[in-house]
């Protein structure tokens, strides 16, 4: 018997029975809905919180403490950056070091107190530093400073510049100009009273991007590697710190970084450095690996989700078990004369098993039009609600349901083999009607 | 075309552990030749429905066997009988036995759809046996809008569909009267010197029984005249 036919026998045989066929439709339809709508809340809140977690961040880059050596944690120094630099799929190792006391800044009647960095600009731009005004230095007295840099240089004055209510520096006292292009002098101390200072002019030829998170403030001055010596050359102590006791001061420079952080040359790769930097006993951080930790428990959650969502359906499908079971004893006489004529019990089995796969799947198409209309709804009404109720506002971007494909292949997949299981029992009790007792109507 | 050895069955009625065994058909052995029409004729409860129905392999016999074109069919499982019904065996029963959800057409095109035929030989065969038992006009009828010669018509015409070489008819005449007794009577003596079918009519009427070439009788459950021994 061809497919055709089957689909034929199938179409025939719900017509017979709309009402009851399209009841048990719709409950297979809100089983199967129910279930996408449920999982949707753990893709969706998922979705969310790694989105909220990748968006402000470079996702290639792995943050490296420290390098573990007979149960200490050493901070990094020139030999692991190079170490480290050899590691294959290694794009850039960025270091930093800041200066161990804060510069003041100096600007025609202008200045600002706030730290300065030394970098390794060749690295910084290698890594995909940008900027966004200026360029970046060429020489060794050119700067390039923090996004808001400019917000903390005021005017010399006497008077309060700080406005009370924000704490932050008032308009009319705030630096308004164009700073690139501008010399500013550094000012550092060689004592704590700060009555031997020297001044070092430094070139701004650059600002650096606005920071990707909005609470986030960049007041840094990034000073060449040359400078940061100078500083430590006038001071005589590491770092240009101040206060140190002469007696503990085994070097001037200061040799070891801040801040290291390794970038690799695509996403996949990733993972492969943190496996092995660990191998090597370096203390290491990568967004990747966190997410890979949040996924693992959000794929938890929404396993769980699922499996309560498959209860639903498991209940829809005692609807199926009951029409194909309703189905079969009314046509039990059909099914003895084309047993008697020549249908295979195969054959018989198959209208049966197609029929409640049939329900299932007009249930799931339905079912997954329902979700994604509700899950519209959802993300649209719900953070409007919640609003009302709790008057916060929900952080932007939020989403409660998310329905990727592959969620909505699961549940068909799950809707298919409940509904096929339901319908197998009915089948089967098909395919052993007694021709002769459904001829003569006694079943 | 069939033969039969040593057929004996019976029934077994009442409840589990307090069964009552019915003896229906003791020791038959007979044989219908290719192109005959054989009657088994018999007293209501003889056995003769149940001979039909275990050639027709809707029951199993206890004991012997029964070969139909040289296929031992009582050996065969339950599937492979199925498949061996389509392919070899035509029925008409008393009742008619057609869907009511049908039409004539799609009645008597239901053996074809079983076997997997194309939609243009099931249309070539169908209309072809429509014109033959004289009911075009009524191809898009459904059996509560046919009478009972009609309806029996269109049960003759699913049994021939298949061009089997044996039809086996249980009581064909049984739920018509004598007019359209006649008129069935017709098409099946046409189908035998035509097409050289092999009829194996079950009947309780002598009337019917005539058409055969050899009839065989039974009572209560043995076979008393006509058979021949294999």
């Amino acid at each position: 018997m061809r497919l055709t036919d089957k689909f034929r026998f199938i179409r025939q045989n719900i017509k017979k029975n709309r009402v009851r066929t399209f009841m048990t439709i719709l409950a297979t339809a809100m089983g199967c809905a129910f279930l996408i709508v449920l999982a949707s809340i753990g893709y969706g809140l998922q979705q969310s919180i790694v989105q909220e977690t990748l968006e402000d961040q470079v996702v290639t880059k792995i943050d490296v403490y420290a390098k573990e050596v007979d149960g200490n944690y050493n901070s990094l120094n020139i030999d692991d950056v190079l170490v480290l630099e050899k590691v294959e799929h290694v794009k850039a190792v960025t270091r930093k070091i800041q200066l161990r006391q804060l510069p003041t800044y100096f600007l025609e009647g202008y200045k600002a107190e706030t730290t300065a960095v030394s970098t390794h600009f060749p690295s910084e731009i290698a890594s995909g530093l940008k900027i966004s005004e200026g360029r970046l230095p060429e020489k060794a007295n050119e700067v390039v400073v923090g996004y808001h840099f400019t917000n903390y240089l005021h005017t010399e004055t006497e008077e309060n510049v700080y406005d009370e209510d924000t704490g932050e520096i008032k308009d009319e006292f705030r630096y308004s100009d164009n700073i690139i292009g501008e010399t500013i002098t550094m000012t550092v101390a060689k004592n704590q009273e700060g009555d031997i200072f020297e001044e070092i002019p430094l070139t701004v030829v650059g600002i650096l991007e606005e920071p990707t998170r909005e609470w986030l403030i960049n007041t840094d001055v990034y000073i060449s590697q040359e400078v940061f010596e100078q500083v430590e050359a006038f001071t005589g102590t590491p770092g240009g710190e101040i206060g140190l006791d002469p007696e503990v001061i085994d070097t001037v420079h200061l040799e070891s970084y801040d801040s290291v952080h390794v970038y690799a040359d695509n996403l996949e790769a990733v993972q492969g450095i943190v496996d092995y930097l660990e191998a090597e006993n370096y203390a290491t951080y990568s967004i990747v690996s966190e997410m890979e930790q949040v996924n693992m428990l959000f794929t938890i959650a929404k396993a769980g989700l699922i499996l309560v969502g498959t209860i639903a359906l498991i209940i829809a499908s005692i609807g199926i078990y009951n029409t194909m079971t309703m189905a079969v004893t009314e046509r039990a006489p059909d099914i003895g004369i084309m047993k008697a004529i020549g249908a295979s019990p195969k054959t018989i089995k198959q209208i049966f098993l197609l029929e409640s796969s049939y329900i299932g799947i007009i249930g799931a198409l339905i079912g997954t039009i329902v979700a994604y209309a509700t899950s519209v709804v959802v993300n649209f009404g719900l953070p409007l609600i919640l609003e009302s109720v709790f008057q916060e506002e929900m952080p932007e971007g939020l989403q409660f349901s998310a329905i990727p494909w592959s969620l909505v292949l699961i549940a068909v997949a799950i809707c298919l083999v409940v509904t096929i299981i339901s319908g197998m029992r009915p089948a089967r009790r098909a395919t052993q009607i007694d021709v002769l007792k459904a001829m003569r109507r006694e079943i | 075309m069939i033969k039969i050895n040593k057929l004996s069955h019976h029934f077994e009625l009442g409840k589990k552990g307090q069964k009552t065994i019915v003896p229906v058909l003791k020791d038959i052995s007979m044989q219908v030749n290719k192109g005959e029409i054989v009657s088994v004729v018999g007293k209501s409860g003889s056995g003769k429905s149940t001979l039909l129905n275990l050639i027709s392999g809707f029951i199993r016999p206890i004991e012997g066997e029964i070969w139909i074109d040289s296929v031992r069919v009582t050996e065969l499982s339950e599937a492979r009988f199925a498949d061996f019904r389509l392919h070899h065996i035509g029925f008409i029963f008393q009742s008619f036995q057609l869907i009511p959800s049908m039409t004539a057409y799609q009645n008597i095109e239901l053996p074809l759809i079983l076997k997997g035929e194309s939609e243009t030989k099931r249309k070539q065969q169908v209309e072809r046996l429509l014109e033959k038992v004289g009911l075009v006009d009524f191809k898009d009828h459904y059996p509560s809008e046919l009478s009972g010669g009609q309806q029996q018509r269109v049960s003759i015409a699913r049994a021939l569909v298949l061009e089997p070489a044996l039809i086996l008819a249980d009581e064909p005449t049984g739920s018509l009267d004598s007019e359209t007794e006649a008129e069935i009577l017709d098409i099946i003596r046409g189908l035998n010197q035509e097409l050289g079918i092999t009829f194996l009519i079950i009947t309780h009427d002598e009337e019917v029984a005539r058409i055969g070439d050899r009839t065989i009788t039974i009572k209560d459950g043995s076979l008393v005249e006509g058979g021949i021994v294999v």
